[in-house]
């Protein structure tokens, strides 16, 4: 059985003038897969993601966690928002071990669960310092160790590097891959990158710019960590970005159609 | 690096120094200019001499009765001001909070603050009679709205995304009220209780011209119906004062709570 089932997933906005984002969308995420969802911009990508993390609830269709179905947020998904969302009036190790506080754990395993998060991210030393003090790469680095404090079944990352400038980007996709290939656990990101799609993910779900239907279920057969000067990768890049055009393409004949 | 470090903070002293000493020559300028312009106009009753004005100013420090006063208008502000500071909070965050409170509340509250302080004064008399009450009130209304609506602004400002994250950390309301939308509002809601203290400090020198026998402004009056226009300079040149010091201690209180929104934690103002 999957971890994560989308089943039928149908997403309405508005009741007088109806706006449909989401329409009968289906797909599946098996324990300890990355699976990137890539679209452009408006296709629906981050209210799916949003409606995994339980901030929205379907119209139609339902999301299934290990067997339970999402009714609302909890620790069992951890989420990386875009612009992070670190609580800027607490240092480091607070952020981190925020979530610890509303466990059962002893004071002994939180400050265990805290040293571990802290050295996973490369923040020792950097306990005391408010996001603000924090390069971007940090600030990254905080809300993944943040998200995965209360071992979460699943990690949702909405664009977690859709801020960053194309220099410090792949220096942070670097970081990120470590640390949720170090983490082992199940990840569904959001992203308009393909180059980041394929160098992270396990799958990459190309989405129409419409309705967020999946083109194509795209799967990385690359020994990883994956390396971007490979051939194989181009190619992944090449065949992901034409999808992308024609989806593209196709969405302004209907425009121009209408 | 440490160079470095030892370089940033050399040039801020410098700043700072520089700062302060236009600050000093403005004061100086507008002295000398005050001390002139009495010679040239030799009406003391209208602009008094500068030197007998500042011997006047530090006489009144050492004044028990001007201190007494003093302390009696500082009491009534604090007063008035901890009333708007608890009905300010509760309707702040109540407001902010809920949207259906801030479309019951908000005609009422947005029609009460545009009547001006000095309109409610004889209508606190009538309610309180002379003395403490109508002062206090008179404060407790030009402190509550700033503050109401600060805090408002800074709930609303809160970004949505950092309750989503402690939901998802399994925070529950109470949790979030505390942990997210009271420190998310607090830099709005300290800049309101400036405001507040500084329109209490206004409003409470006003009520006490009119509605009281003791206090800082009734000095003032005294000080203009016996004619002695420099010792009313010097009070004001005192309440300018008070009210200076009122606002820097806040602003100490604020980098205490809030320095956590600036990179070298220094909040200006």
């Amino acid at each position: 059985m999957a971890l994560l089932e989308v089943n039928n997933l149908t997403k309405v906005f508005g009741e007088e003038q109806p706006h449909v984002v989401l329409e009968n969308l289906s797909f599946t995420v098996e324990k300890g897969e990355f699976v990137s969802l890539l679209g452009p911009s408006g296709c629906g990508k981050t209210t799916l993601l949003s409606m995994i993390g339980g901030f929205q609830m379907p119209t139609e269709g339902s999301i299934v966690l290990d067997g339970d179905v999402i009714r609302g947020p909890s620790v069992s998904k951890g989420y990386v928002f875009q612009n992070y969302a670190l609580f800027p009036w607490m240092t480091v190790e607070k952020n981190i071990s925020y979530g610890l506080r509303f466990t059962d754990l002893s004071d002994k395993q939180k400050k265990e669960r805290l040293d571990y998060l802290l050295d996973m991210a490369h923040l020792k030393g950097h306990e005391k310092k408010y996001p603000i003090q924090l390069s971007g790469g940090m600030q990254q680095r905080v809300a993944v160790a943040r998200a995965l404090a209360c071992e979460p079944k699943v990690l949702l990352l909405d664009e977690p590097l859709g801020a960053v400038d194309f220099q410090m980007r792949e220096l942070m996709q670097n970081q990120l891959d470590e640390m949720v290939r170090f983490a082992d656990i199940t990840v569904v990101m959001v992203t308009h990158d393909v180059a980041e799609s394929v160098f992270m993910s396990d799958r990459v779900l190309v989405m129409s710019a419409e309705r967020g239907e999946i083109l194509e279920d795209v799967r990385i057969d690359l020994p990883s960590p994956h390396d971007r000067d490979c051939p194989e990768f181009e190619k992944y890049v090449e065949h992901i970005t034409l999808l992308l055009r024609h989806a593209f393409n196709r969405t302004e004949h209907s425009l121009d159609a209408v | 690096m440490a160079g470095n470090g030892r370089n940033i903070r050399k040039n801020r002293t410098v700043k700072i120094t520089g700062d302060n000493f236009i600050g000093i020559l403005v004061i100086v300028v507008l002295c000398v200019c005050w001390a002139l312009a009495a010679r040239a106009i030799g009406k003391p009753l209208i602009l008094p001499d500068f030197l007998e004005t500042i011997k006047t100013f530090f006489e009144s420090w050492l004044n028990t009765r001007v201190m007494r006063n003093l302390w009696i208008t500082m009491r009534r502000v604090l007063t008035g001001t901890l009333y708007a500071v608890i009905v300010g909070t509760i309707l702040g965050l109540a407001m902010g909070y809920s949207p259906k409170i801030l479309k019951a509340l908000s005609p009422v509250v947005n029609s009460i603050r545009q009547v001006p302080i000095m309109a409610w004064v004889p209508l606190s008399i009538v309610w309180f009679g002379l003395g403490e009450g109508p002062t206090v009130f008179l404060i407790f209304m030009s402190a509550v709205f700033p503050l109401t609506i600060n805090t408002i602004a800074g709930i609303a400002g809160i970004d949505e995304n950092y309750i989503n994250a402690a939901r998802s950390m399994g925070a529950n309301t109470f949790a979030i009220f505390r942990d997210v939308i009271i420190p998310g509002a607090l830099p709005d809601f300290l800049t309101g209780v400036r405001l507040a203290v500084g329109a209490g400090w206004m409003s409470v020198i006003c009520a006490e011209f009119i509605a009281t026998s003791a206090g800082f402004g009734y000095l003032m009056i005294e000080a203009q119906e016996r004619l002695q226009t420099s010792r009313l300079y010097a009070l004001m040149l005192m309440s300018a004062i008070v009210g200076f010091a009122i606002d820097r201690l806040i602003l100490l209180l604020d980098r205490k709570l809030t320095g956590w929104r600036f990179r070298d934690g220094v909040v200006r103002g």
